[in-house]
């Protein structure tokens, strides 16, 4: 059999093993009872054998007494001996009144009935009784049972001497139905007499059964289950008499069986209590089962607010004590797998999945009652040229103090600092408006502007960090940190530090994606243009070198900068294709230009990536031999961080791009982390000061020096030195002064289509001309 | 014992009615000039003589007289709750006494219808002697005594006897002539039946009259 729960099973068991002792005690018990109740029925039946015995033996002496009485009586024998038969009678009657005889009766020697106390006259009625007068003669027995006009009656014969023997006297009892009562009351048992017939049948003499009952009544085999019986043959002179003693064995038992009865609710009773018993056992067995059940369930769903208590000191007990321990054992590991996954190893600030979660939870109980709360999302500037020049140990260093910085300027509040990876960081502060985590914000950029030593090693950085507020800027997270990402990019490019987000910036940002797709069918559409802006030489006021720029000129936007598609491209690798355009374009446009005896050196812009793609040099070496134009005419621009980038990879193809007769050029030297030991070991022809500082040197006495010194330093190393961004002729002279070999600005033109350059050209000839003329 | 004593009163009791009166029932002459005896011998029906059966004479002879004698007397004693003799005979009109020996009274009564009577509890001698005056036997008991019983047989001869202990008995001095000689026996079987037999009493008849009779056990 199967049972789903313990406590069943035990129950069942305890029960089984109950109900099988009480059945076995049941049997056992009922079966001596039964026995005994037989037993006791038959010995109550020898007892009533001998208490009948006793009663008729009493009773015979009795009857002889009063008869032996009567007999002797002188007066009596007188009245016999002189045949005074009304004295006889009355004597008769008096001695047998005096023991309540039934029958008193005279008879002659001869056994004529002489008189008789029932007043039945003498004459030829014979005694009845001359066999027991025969055997009273002997002496032998006086006293026998016999049936007289159908009634049974228990008589004595007692002789009349005078003094020889003249008469007998009989006395005799009736057995009738009273007679047998008496003796049922005597005995507790049921009496019956019968004699037999001489066709061998018994009939009723007297009984207390019903006549119903003693008609089934057979002496001569009284086989019967239901009565315990014994059959006792009676002393007499004519047909055989027995008496029947019957005891109802259902009477019998019936005491045997109210005690099994007893015993039956006994056992019952046992059995249910047995049955409660087991139940309460069981449950306090299954009871600390079920409670370390639901322990379990909860340590299983990350409960573990508190241990199961241990109230019981057994296996149970000892059961509880180990499910604790195992709860502290996994709440522990838990705690520190929760870490691991939460923390940023580097730093031991939280990480990117700890912040969601933090937000996340920020957002539900900020938003019933919408209270304000800020998200940073704070980019380091320049980290990645820390990283590449001091190598990413100092890397990790300055991050690790970007961290202490950060926690120690939101000790004072209660906002969240995280690590999301790379240099980027965010900061969540939960109760603040705008104003507040602005006010953070400008606490964390002072914090980092605090000079930063890593090993000795002074490391400037900067930081750009977006502001988002809940739920001003968004009630979801993935929003806010993508506006807080937004503005913090245009906190970076606007070099402002700090930007809260608007919502026209999602709209640029949404542009670009969408420029992003528009770009590829710009490329395969031709919408792009290449414009030319010349470089001016200050030293022969000539013109022979242009820088080749493309242009977007989009059918519905309008023009569109390079500064808002170039990077994009960069980051999706298309830049490679608009090169490869851009390339294929300038230098057939220098075949073009050399056809018409137009002789300007093309300078194109050569991207990071591409620096380091091994087939950078097929590539242009092909496309200068389609075109059959020399390699001189071609220039390469690259900005000092894509060298940085990956130098001994750009210092490898620059080599064999310079090995082609291709001129190299450093673009916008100066902002970058030159190594003047890479620049040195670098094949390059010509330096581009950047513009930044060739806009301000007129007014500021340092970029001026730093203008000053790159021409130095260029010329020192053999390199040409060309400065961007000339807008005024102030500029144009100081750069003349300084002896700088190329001008490039506004100031002189602007980026032009083929056509229009060729115009100005003419005019800048012309202009030279007449200056040179004049 | 018992039975030579019951012999010496039988003696006696012979002598006091007169003894001398009888003859020998064997030798008779005419006129009862000779006295004859007559004998007689008794056997039960296992041939054991019967001791103290009666036997008497009766005479068939209407010449023969009885002697006329004065008043017989016979005494029936009470000896340690016992009637002595058990067996007693007597001529009708004798009259019997009851001499009380014991210590103790006795009542002595008869129902019998020869005689019935009573001697009310006494000591000694009653006053006066019981009179038999009818033949037939007289069974006597003691009311306070069941076992005492004693049996006196009442004829109307004066010529009769008692067998001895060889059952053997002998009348004397019976006149000669012809007699019916008839026995009794207390525990005879059939009382009414005495067996009986005619006799002469003469001188020349020397063997006795054999009688057998059935006798109850005791």
């Amino acid at each position: 059999m199967r049972f789903k729960s313990l406590r069943a099973r035990i129950a069942f068991v305890v029960v089984l093993m109950m109900l099988g002792a009480q059945a076995a005690a049941y049997v056992v018990i009922s079966s001596v009872i039964e026995r005994n109740a037989v037993s006791n029925a038959q010995e109550q039946l020898a007892v009533a054998e001998r208490v009948f015995r006793q009663v008729l033996s009493t009773n015979a002496e009795k009857l002889t007494q009063a008869a032996t009485v009567v007999a002797a009586d002188f007066g009596f024998r007188e009245a016999v001996a002189t045949h005074h038969e009304s004295t006889v009678v009355s004597a008769l009657r008096n001695h047998g009144s005096r023991i309540d005889a039934d029958l008193v009766i005279l008879a002659g020697l001869d056994g004529k009935l002489i008189a008789d106390s029932r007043g039945y006259t003498h004459g030829s009625q014979a005694f009845p009784f001359r066999a027991l007068m025969q055997t009273a003669t002997h002496g032998s027995e006086r006293s026998a049972i016999d049936v007289i006009d159908g009634r049974l009656y228990q008589l004595v014969a007692v002789p009349v001497k005078a003094p020889l023997p003249v008469a007998w006297v009989a006395m005799g009892f009736l057995i009738d139905d009273r007679m047998a009562r008496e003796m049922a009351s005597l005995t507790s048992l049921d009496v019956s007499f019968f004699d037999q017939q001489p066709d061998g049948r018994w009939s009723t003499l007297a009984s207390t059964l019903s006549a119903q009952r003693t008609a089934h009544i057979n002496p001569s085999d009284v086989a019967d289950d239901r009565y315990a019986t014994r059959v006792i043959s009676l002393t007499s002179t004519g047909k055989p008499v027995v008496v029947v003693l019957q005891r109802s064995l259902t009477a019998a038992m019936a005491p045997f069986h109210r005690l099994q009865s007893t015993l039956l609710v006994i056992t019952l009773i046992g059995v249910l209590l047995s049955i409660a018993g087991s139940i309460v056992t069981a449950r306090s067995v299954t009871r600390p089962i079920a409670a370390l059940k639901h322990f379990a369930r909860r340590v299983g769903s990350g409960d573990y607010a508190e241990p199961i208590a241990v109230s019981h000191q057994d296996e149970i007990g000892e059961l509880a004590q180990a499910f604790n321990r195992m709860q502290e054992g996994i709440s522990h590991r838990e705690h520190r797998i929760t870490e691991l996954a939460y923390t940023d190893r580097l730093t031991g600030l939280p990480n990117r999945a700890m912040f969601s979660d933090r937000l996340q939870q920020a957002i539900a109980e900020a938003l019933p009652n919408e209270t304000p709360f800020g998200v940073m999302v704070m980019d380091l500037d320049r980290f990645k040229y820390v990283n590449d020049a001091l190598g990413h140990p100092i890397g990790d260093l300055l991050l690790r103090e970007v961290a202490l910085r950060l926690r120690d300027a939101l000790a004072v509040h209660s906002g969240l600092v995280a690590r999301l990876g790379g240099d980027e960081f965010a900061v969540l502060l939960p109760d603040s408006d705008l104003a507040d985590v602005e006010r953070v914000a400008i606490q964390i950029l002072k914090a980092l502007e605090q000079p930063i030593s890593i090993e000795g090693q002074p490391v400037d950085v900067g930081a750009s960090i977006g502001i988002v507020t809940f739920p001003d800027n968004g009630v979801d997270m993935n929003v806010l940190l993508r506006r807080a990402d937004i503005a913090m990019y245009v906190a970076k490019r606007s070099n402002a530090g700090v930007a809260r987000y608007e919502e026209r910036y999602d709209n640029s940002s949404a542009e670009r994606l969408s420029l992003m797709s528009e770009l590829r069918r710009a490329v395969e559409q031709d919408q792009l243009l290449l414009f030319y802006q010349p470089k001016v030489d200050l030293s022969t006021q000539t013109v022979k070198y242009v820088e080749a720029l493309v242009r977007w000129d989009h059918p519905t936007r309008g023009y569109v900068s390079p500064d808002q598609f170039i990077p994009f491209a960069e980051q999706t690798g298309y830049i490679k294709t608009i090169s490869y355009w851009v390339a294929d374009k300038a230098i057939r446009q220098c075949a073009m230009w050399r056809d018409v005896g137009i002789e300007l050196a093309i300078s194109i812009n050569v991207s990071a990536r591409e620096l380091i793609q091994s087939s950078l040099p097929d590539t242009f070496a092909g496309l200068l031999r389609k075109y059959n134009v020399p390699a001189e005419l071609l220039w390469i621009e690259i900005t000092e961080s894509a060298i940085m980038d990956d130098p001994n990879h750009a210092i490898e193809t620059l080599d064999r791009l310079h090995a082609l007769g291709i001129r190299l050029s450093v673009d916008d030297f100066g902002t970058g982390y030159s190594s003047l030991s890479y620049l040195k070991r670098m094949p390059v022809d010509e330096l581009k000061i950047d513009k930044s500082f060739v806009m301000g040197m007129t007014e500021n006495r340092d970029d001026e020096t730093i203008v000053r010194s790159t021409i130095d330093l260029a010329h020192n190393m053999g390199l040409k030195v060309v400065a961007e961004g000339v807008e005024s002729e102030a500029v144009l002279q100081r750069l003349t002064d300084l002896e700088c070999d190329l001008a490039q600005g506004f100031h002189l033109s602007r980026p032009l289509p083929p056509d229009r350059l060729e115009a100005w050209l003419n005019s800048w000839h012309e202009a030279r001309c007449v200056t040179g003329l004049r | 014992m018992g039975t030579r004593r019951y012999g010496e009163i039988d003696m006696r009791t012979m002598r006091s009615v007169g003894l001398t009166c009888l003859v020998s029932a064997l030798c008779l002459h005419a006129a009862g000039a000779r006295a004859e005896q007559l004998r007689a011998s008794v056997v039960d029906q296992t041939g054991a003589p019967v001791v103290d059966a009666v036997v008497y004479a009766m005479p068939i002879d209407m010449k023969v007289k009885a002697p006329v004698s004065k008043r017989p007397k016979a005494i029936i004693d009470q000896i340690k709750r016992r009637f002595v003799p058990l067996v007693s005979v007597a001529q009708t009109g004798t009259a019997v006494a009851f001499p009380n020996r014991d210590n103790i009274e006795h009542d002595v009564y008869s129902f019998s219808p020869a005689k019935r009577f009573e001697l009310h509890l006494y000591h000694g001698v009653p006053a006066k002697p019981v009179m038999f005056d009818k033949p037939g036997l007289v069974v006597m008991g003691c009311n306070i005594h069941d076992q005492m019983i004693a049996y006196l047989l009442v004829v109307d001869t004066p010529w009769f006897a008692k067998t001895d202990a060889r059952g053997q008995a002998s009348i004397d001095n019976v006149p000669g002539g012809a007699y019916r000689l008839a026995v009794w026996h207390y525990r005879m079987a059939a009382p009414e039946q005495r067996p009986s037999r005619n006799v002469s009493a003469s001188a020349s008849a020397d063997e006795p009259a054999a009688f057998t009779l059935q006798l109850k056990s005791e």
